[in-house]
């Protein structure tokens, strides 16, 4: 029996506004929030993001070189053994650490560049990319703060001038003196992350992908689009869902009621149309981002898919279950909002999950959200096969959501939607 | 054909039926009239059985319609009291899909629908959008969309509220017509002029129940209420009138005029003009004031049937 889903889905389509809420609408965010993600995040200024830092100088300095990095207002430092830290990061508890080598110490004395590392996992970069730029003006001062700032000079001299005349070669080092006053003012003077005697130095931490991505998509481009989706397409489900209210506010739920069909039959053609919907809209969002910012879908279509149907299932649910148990539109209205952006804000649809404090990151579970940006996350970005157990166990908490949602609704519309002459 | 037994109904505490019976014969055309809030819809939704009652029953054909819903909504088309029709759906697709849910054969329907749109005089408007049409068209296509799958049963509750004169004059002729081919139909009204005009028979209900059921005639006779007819007499002596007087108890004199109250007028009227010209009077004007629906529910309620 499509009767009913036919005829919702070709109300759907007359509806301009609806259509445009449901498709226009998600696709403005997205690109909105895909040029902000993919400026590599700033202005995430409140969180920490979390650094191991393993020292393996083991010196005075090395030591005075971790205190300046406790300070840093923007990272939680986290001091371990070089293995531990490999070791968590290769879990995934953490997402990078910095490594003081051997010869720290001397390079301070001597002026020669400094044996930093950082160790990352580049499913993080978003992150890693944030504690890069807090880390970088801070190791360019290092020298000055806690080494031999004449010693550093003259050796960042000989180096920069390796190539030049003698004359010129001579004519710096007459104006070292002079040279070292202004630019050790200019550095104490100036303390944003654009520090032009910094950049002169031009001392480096050395990047090195611990666990490699296996490709470079950007990872901001998928939290956009799954974020932004997974959100609005929570707010065109109750729109849908809403329908169910509309019609008894109407008067056709009534004359539905009259027809000679099991009432049940309303409600299912609402789940069925909700999700039919959901996954025109979801697939829209994915193919959009694809086409326009060039996220690569070609070989993950399966688990796209998978993912897609399973959270069209939970948010068509969801919508169905709202509509069924209240009062009027207005109620629904109200409620749903707040739910909606509640969920997505904790669930990560506005704010990356990784940029969450740990209790965040656990309060995360109970929405919807959660779990659908995870699977679109692991199909994605992690590349895990669709049989991976850990796709899978998100897969089936979304289809669990749905299934719970669906028979709650199915309850509350006998109880509430049909009471009514 | 239709029996409904001492249906029961409380929503919130509050008595909407108290114990309604009638019964409908097949091919009547029954009317419930009664003012807002009397208990019509809920009436007519129990018979529907989109709404359970606390106790009694109504049972369609000797059947209980609580067993076989199904069997006895496909044999009764229903025409609510809001227009339930979706706007953004032109009157064909909104009758396409009502027939649909009937189980009418895809081209049966279309033809169905095609004679229907002439029926009611919206061929020509049929792809426009419903949420463009005037009230009365709106109600035209509420009515039709009851009937598409030919039901032997029509229950139509207020089906003429807020339209203009042309609409509703069209809906009666179709209502006129339908009951001529012989189906059966129960019609909710508080229009008295709806129920004068179609109804076989009629019930008179408020407040939760019937307290009045028959025909026009049986209704007017069994409510001995006496009809008013005042004369006006060209010149009238004070004998003059005391022998009419005498010879009608309860009329009354004032001046030139004579108001009768009599229960037959057409039995009466004649005599009082021969006992004028007897007793040499000249009649001016004859102004007759007949019991209808509205005195009926007035002598019964002490209200006023519109508010
Ligand atoms: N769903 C409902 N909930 C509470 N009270 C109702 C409901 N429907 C009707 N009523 C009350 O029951 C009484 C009868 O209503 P109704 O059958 O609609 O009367 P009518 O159709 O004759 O105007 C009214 O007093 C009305 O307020
Ligand atoms: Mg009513």
């Amino acid at each position: 029996m499509l009767k009913l889903p036919i005829k919702d889905l070709k109300l759907f389509f007359k509806d301009r506004p609806s259509v445009l809420v449901t498709f226009a609408v998600p696709i403005a965010l997205i690109t909105l929030f895909a040029f902000a993600f993919g400026g590599a995040g700033q202005g995430n200024k409140e969180n920490k993001i979390s650094m191991q830092i393993a020292d393996l100088d083991n010196t005075d300095l090395s030591a005075k070189a971790i205190a300046v990095f406790d300070t840093l207002k923007n990272i939680r430092t986290n001091h371990v053994s070089y293995e531990a830290a490999v070791e968590a990061i290769k879990k995934g508890k953490e997402n990078s650490v910095l490594i003081i080598h051997k010869g720290f110490a001397d390079s301070l004395e001597t002026g020669s560049e400094l044996p930093l590392e950082l160790q990352y996992d580049e499913a993080r970069e978003i992150e890693v990319g944030l504690l890069q730029q807090s880390l970088i003006p801070t190791v360019f001062r290092l020298p000055f703060s806690l080494g031999n700032p004449k010693a550093v000079m003259a050796g960042r001299f000989e180096k920069l001038t390796e190539n030049s005349s003698p004359e010129v070669k001579e004519n710096i080092l007459h104006q070292s003196d002079n040279l070292f006053e202004s630019l050790s003012q200019g550095i104490a003077e100036n303390s944003g992350t654009t520090d032009p005697a910094g950049a002169f130095l031009g001392n480096e931490i050395k990047m090195t992908k611990l666990v490699a991505a296996k490709k470079d998509s950007s990872l901001g481009l998928i939290q956009a689009v799954s974020g932004t989706a997974v959100m609005m397409l929570l707010f065109s489900v109750v729109g849908i869902g809403m329908g169910l209210l509309e019609e008894k506010q109407e008067g056709t739920l009534k004359r539905l009621l009259y027809a000679p069909m099991n009432p049940m039959k309303i409600l299912f053609g609402k789940m069925i149309s909700a999700n039919i919907i959901s996954i025109f809209q979801l697939a829209v969002m994915f193919l959009f981002a694809a086409l326009v910012f060039g996220l690569e879908l070609k070989n993950h279509s399966t688990g796209l898919l998978i993912t897609i149907i399973a959270t069209a299932f939970a948010c068509s649910a969801f919508g169905v279950f709202l509509a069924s148990f209240a009062k009027s539109r207005q109620q629904v209205q109200g409620l749903s909002t707040l739910i909606i952006l509640v969920m997505s804000a904790i669930g990560g649809s506005m704010i990356p999950i990784f940029f969450m404090p740990a209790f965040m990151q656990k309060l995360a579970v109970i929405s919807v959200n959660y779990w659908s940006i995870q699977g679109f996350y692991d199909v994605l970005w992690r590349e895990l096969p669709v049989f991976s157990t850990t796709f899978l166990s998100r897969i089936l908490v979304l289809v669990l959501i749905g299934v719970v949602l669906n028979f709650l609704a199915v309850i509350m519309f006998k109880k509430n939607i049909l009471k009514m002459n | 054909m239709i029996e409904i037994k001492n249906l029961r109904k409380t929503y919130d505490g509050h008595e909407a039926l108290k114990g309604i019976s009638f019964n409908i014969r097949e091919g009547e055309f029954y009317g419930l009239l009664g003012p807002n809030g009397a208990g019509k819809t809920t009436t007519i939704s129990i018979m529907s059985s989109i709404l359970e009652p606390d106790s009694g029953e109504v049972l369609i054909n000797g059947k209980n319609i609580t067993g076989d819903i199904t069997e006895a909504k496909q044999l009764t088309g229903v025409v609510p009291q809001e227009i339930a029709l979706y706007g953004d759906f032109s009157a064909f697709e909104n009758l396409s899909f009502w027939g649909s849910l009937y189980n009418v054969p895809n081209r049966e329907l279309k033809q169905r629908i095609e004679n229907m749109l002439n029926l009611f005089g919206l061929y020509d408007r049929r792809h426009d959008k419903v949420k463009a049409y005037s009230g009365g068209m709106k109600r035209r296509i509420n009515i039709a969309a009851a009937l598409l799958h030919q039901p032997k049963i029509v229950f139509m509750d207020e089906p003429t509220v807020g339209i203009d004169p042309q609409s509703r004059n069209l809906i009666y002729e179709v209502i006129e017509q339908l009951h001529q081919e012989g189906m059966t139909i129960v019609y909710t009204t508080h229009y008295m002029e709806e129920a004068e005009r179609f109804c076989d028979r009629i019930g008179i209900i408020d407040n939760g129940q019937i307290i009045e059921e028959g025909t026009l005639q049986e209704l007017k006779s069994r409510s001995n209420l006496k009809e008013v007819i005042e004369v006006t007499y060209d010149k009238l002596e004070d004998t003059q009138a005391g022998e009419i007087i005498s010879r009608w108890p309860g009329s009354s004199r004032k001046e030139n005029k004579i108001s009768f109250l009599l229960t037959d007028i057409q039995k009466e009227l004649p005599g009082i003009v021969i006992k004028s010209s007897e007793i040499g009077v000249t009649i001016n004007n004859i102004e007759i004031q007949r019991t209808n629906l509205e005195t009926i529910f007035l002598n019964l309620t002490g209200k006023q049937l519109r508010d």
